[in-house]
């Protein structure tokens, strides 16, 4: 093995970024560091009587809603890809909505609307003097947690599967069908066999979902790995304890990722042409039309155009008592952890992404790698290893100041560094996913005509690199942006004392059973991302094959 | 000699082969070279040895007084080494005019003089009225032309063309190879273009570099190294 294939000559760039993903991977060192550390009392406590309730929770909660999430996601991926019905332009890029929704905020609201007070009981009683037992209408156990999960994050299947449809699928489909297959057959002989390794990279992501979720699971009072680590940490303070859950939830990630690349196999279906031509949609008539209507339209309404009217609703009746100045801080606080986060992430990953294709090497491939780890571990394990990892800066910080007979004036770990520091480390795959492909539209032919008229790898970067992957850089900054708009376990655990951000706030309403006053930062945060996905669809239609 | 390339070797991480072996070129000042190979023969893999964009293993560039890598893991970087290079496909600019695009590698010469370059060069290539278009409303062939005037405006050492006229139609391949001969022989700069079109070859070069798994097959002169091609190639065919 020779040293230029190690760690290849880049001037400054290649020690930049080695040295960014190396912090941005030292909380999750430290945390696999102190998971063999010797047990205390809580977390022997916790093995005993409460781990086995954890796990099964937890496994079925993420099984379930991966074989729903598929079934659904499938289904409509398939259908609005195959078949032409009414609205079907409208509900192609419809069926994305439920995305824009935190699966909490559907979780409250939902509650909200089956709730005895709420609009579904009221109007079967007023209306249809109906008054039914209140077990039917009861949705906080885990069937209604799989049932939140599957109507809010079935589009990761259906977006990855339909994409696969529309790129590769249509030669076989056409031959399944010219070879005399039937719908249902070439369905599931031909279709879903094909579309395996995208079903399963779209049902990976919502099970990693599931696993990072907090606010649906500890609402509903399910006990799973995500309750039990805030509780451990915030009931007991035992950070050792936590981060031994924390290292468990982390083993089942692992052990999702390993089965995602199992499942996938081989399977990676590239084909040797690179024609790709949209699959041409076959007419539906009668019953199946008002089916495939009724069906595709059905999941549209519960997992986005109900929920948005409901919080609409809702919104417009606590508006005078919630937008008060404090509120407005709150948007601030959200805008600007988002913005400040997101350019941090947008920045190391431009620098990153620029070394590992100038690069070739070993170093420069583990660099990539290590990049996008962060996002699949889940909020809670990040914001434990995070505290971790600062509380042992501030010690460090405090023996050095003593040391030199000074006080520390400021504690990195009750800073707002340390949330931001979170952010960036959870969702950089995302900005970093956004720049690497930009960068690989524009390949390297533009940067190597620079290069031999007289640029340095600096210069080329900004004179040429930066303005050509100006989109890639605007698309990671708002898909990040939104995510961290939404996010809610790390912003709990990590945020700094009194500082609330909207999701924090629609948090606390529900939790106190004010689900009506919730519903303002709700709706702003639904109608934020949805602008966001709304505007991406249109650049991803725009965009030639 | 101008241009002294010695015992060039080199290899991508990961493969036990390699894709340039013991690879070696002498040329006079204001020569012109063709370095012809099928596809996956290592030429284009030569050409980007030559401009420094990958690392040989092993193995002297030297253009001129300048060494371009040598003994003991010198190695010039490819800004450094003061060349042009006509891509493939041109690798224009798309975000910047005729003008910048061909100004581009000018930045450390004064206005007055990157101005005057930029009229000789556009009067070189006929194209003076093109100058504040963008890449993208230009044709193939002119799109060719502003690459050569990119790559020439610098006053490189060496001037380094990657395929030049893959990405042309067949009608325009002709006059654009006798146009790129004349105005490479008019500037008398020195040239390796790399093909896999022994037409090209034959048309353009002073002397032809045939490369297989690369290492060199043969050098020669077009009439030498052509002719025998057809003859080696007809033989099984008569057989």
């Amino acid at each position: 093995m020779k040293w230029r294939h190690v760690f290849p000559k880049t001037t400054g760039w290649g020690t930049v970024s080695v040295f960014l993903v190396t912090l941005l991977i030292l909380p999750t060192i430290f945390l696999m560091v102190r998971v063999f550390q010797p047990a205390s009392e809580n977390w022997k406590h916790i093995r005993e009587f409460m781990l086995k309730d954890y796990m099964v929770d937890t496994l079925t909660i993420a099984f379930w809603t991966g074989v729903f999430s598929v079934a659904v996601g499938t289904t409509l991926a398939w259908l609005v890809s195959a078949y032409q019905f009414p609205f079907r332009k409208t509900l192609k890029w419809a069926l994305l909505m439920p995305l824009a929704i935190p699966p909490y905020i559907g979780a409250y609201t939902y509650h909200g609307m089956l709730s005895y007070t709420g609009v579904i009981q009221r109007t079967l009683r007023d209306t249809f003097q109906l008054d039914l037992h209140q077990k039917y209408f009861d949705i906080m156990h885990i069937p209604g947690a799989v049932f939140i999960f599957t109507i809010f994050l079935y589009p990761y299947v259906y977006a990855i599967t339909r994409a696969f449809f529309a790129s590769q699928a249509t030669s076989l489909i056409e031959n399944a069908r010219i070879l005399g297959s039937g719908s249902l057959r070439t369905f599931f002989k031909v279709v879903l066999p094909v579309s395996r390794a995208a079903i399963v990279a779209g049902v990976s992501l919502v099970v990693l979902e599931v696993l990072n979720d907090y606010g649906v699971v500890s609402y509903f009072g399910i006990q799973t790995f995500s309750t039990a680590i805030f509780q451990t940490w915030f009931s007991f303070g035992d950070l050792d304890a936590a981060i031994k859950l924390a290292g468990i939830l982390m083993g089942i990630v692992i052990l999702v990722l390993i089965i995602e690349k199992w499942l996938r196999g081989r399977r990676k279906f590239s084909y040797s042409t690179t024609k790709v031509k949209p699959l041409k949609p076959t007419e539906l008539y009668g019953w199946k039309k008002a089916v495939a209507v009724g069906y595709a339209g059905i999941i549209f309404i519960l997992g986005f155009l109900l929920p948005v009217i409901q919080l609409s609703y809702w919104a417009v009746l606590t508006f005078d008592q919630i937008f008060t100045k404090a509120f407005v801080s709150y948007i601030w606080n959200s805008t600007f952890t988002a913005g400040v986060s997101a350019v941090m992430v947008v920045v190391v990953a431009i620098l990153v992404a620029n070394y590992t294709r100038m690069a070739r090497g070993i170093v420069p491939a583990v660099t990539a790698r290590l990049t996008v780890l962060g996002y699949s571990i889940p909020g809670a394990v990040v914001a434990v290893g995070v505290i971790g990892f600062f509380i042992f800066l501030d010690e460090q910080i405090k023996k050095i100041l003593a040391a030199a007979g000074a006080s520390p004036a400021l504690m990195l770990s009750t800073s707002i560094f340390m949330l931001l520091f979170a952010y960036v480390i959870r969702f950089m795959a995302i900005g970093y996913n956004s720049i690497e492909s930009g960068f690989e539209k524009v390949g390297m032919k533009f940067t190597e005509a620079s290069r031999t008229l007289g640029m340095s790898w600096t210069e080329t970067f900004f004179r040429v690199d930066l303005k050509m992957i100006r989109p890639a850089i605007f698309s990671g900054f708002i898909l990040v942006f939104v995510d961290i708009l939404k996010e809610l376990p790390l912003t709990l655990i990590l945020r700094p004392f009194n500082f609330e951000t909207l999701s924090t706030m629609a948090y606390r309403y529900a939790n106190d059973e004010m689900i009506q006053e919730s519903a303002l930062a709700s709706i702003f945060i639904v109608m934020v991302s949805g602008i966001a996905m709304y505007i991406f669809h249109i650049l991803i239609e725009k965009e030639p094959n | 000699m101008y241009v002294n390339i010695s015992d060039l070797c080199f290899d991508y991480p990961g493969t036990k082969q390699k894709t340039v072996a013991d690879f070696f070129l002498h040329m006079q000042e204001g020569e012109v070279i063709s370095i012809l190979g099928e596809s996956g023969s290592g030429k284009s893999t030569i050409l980007r040895l030559i401009a420094g964009l990958e690392q040989p293993c092993k193995g002297t560039i030297k253009v001129g007084e300048k060494v371009f890598c040598g003994a003991g893991g010198a190695f010039l970087p490819v800004e450094k080494r003061g060349l042009g290079m006509v891509f493939q496909d041109y690798a224009l600019f798309p975000h910047m005019t005729v003008e910048a695009n061909i100004t581009f590698g000018l930045k450390r010469w004064k206005r007055s003089e990157r101005k005057a370059r930029l009229e000789e060069m556009l009067g070189l290539i006929s194209m003076e009225e093109y100058k504040r278009r963008y890449p993208y409303e230009l044709s193939g062939g002119q799109q060719q032309r502003i690459a050569l005037a990119r790559a020439l405006a610098p006053k490189p050492s060496l001037l380094l063309l990657d395929e030049p006229f893959s990405n042309l139609d067949a009608h325009l391949q002709q006059r654009i190879r006798d146009e790129l001969r004349e105005t490479i022989k008019k500037t008398g700069t020195t040239t390796i273009f790399v093909t896999h079109d022994q037409e090209d070859a034959r048309v353009l070069a002073d002397r032809i570099v045939m490369v297989k798994g690369g290492t060199i097959q043969q050098v020669g002169k077009a009439c030498e190294v052509l002719k025998e091609t057809v003859t080696k190639q007809r033989v099984p065919v008569e057989a």
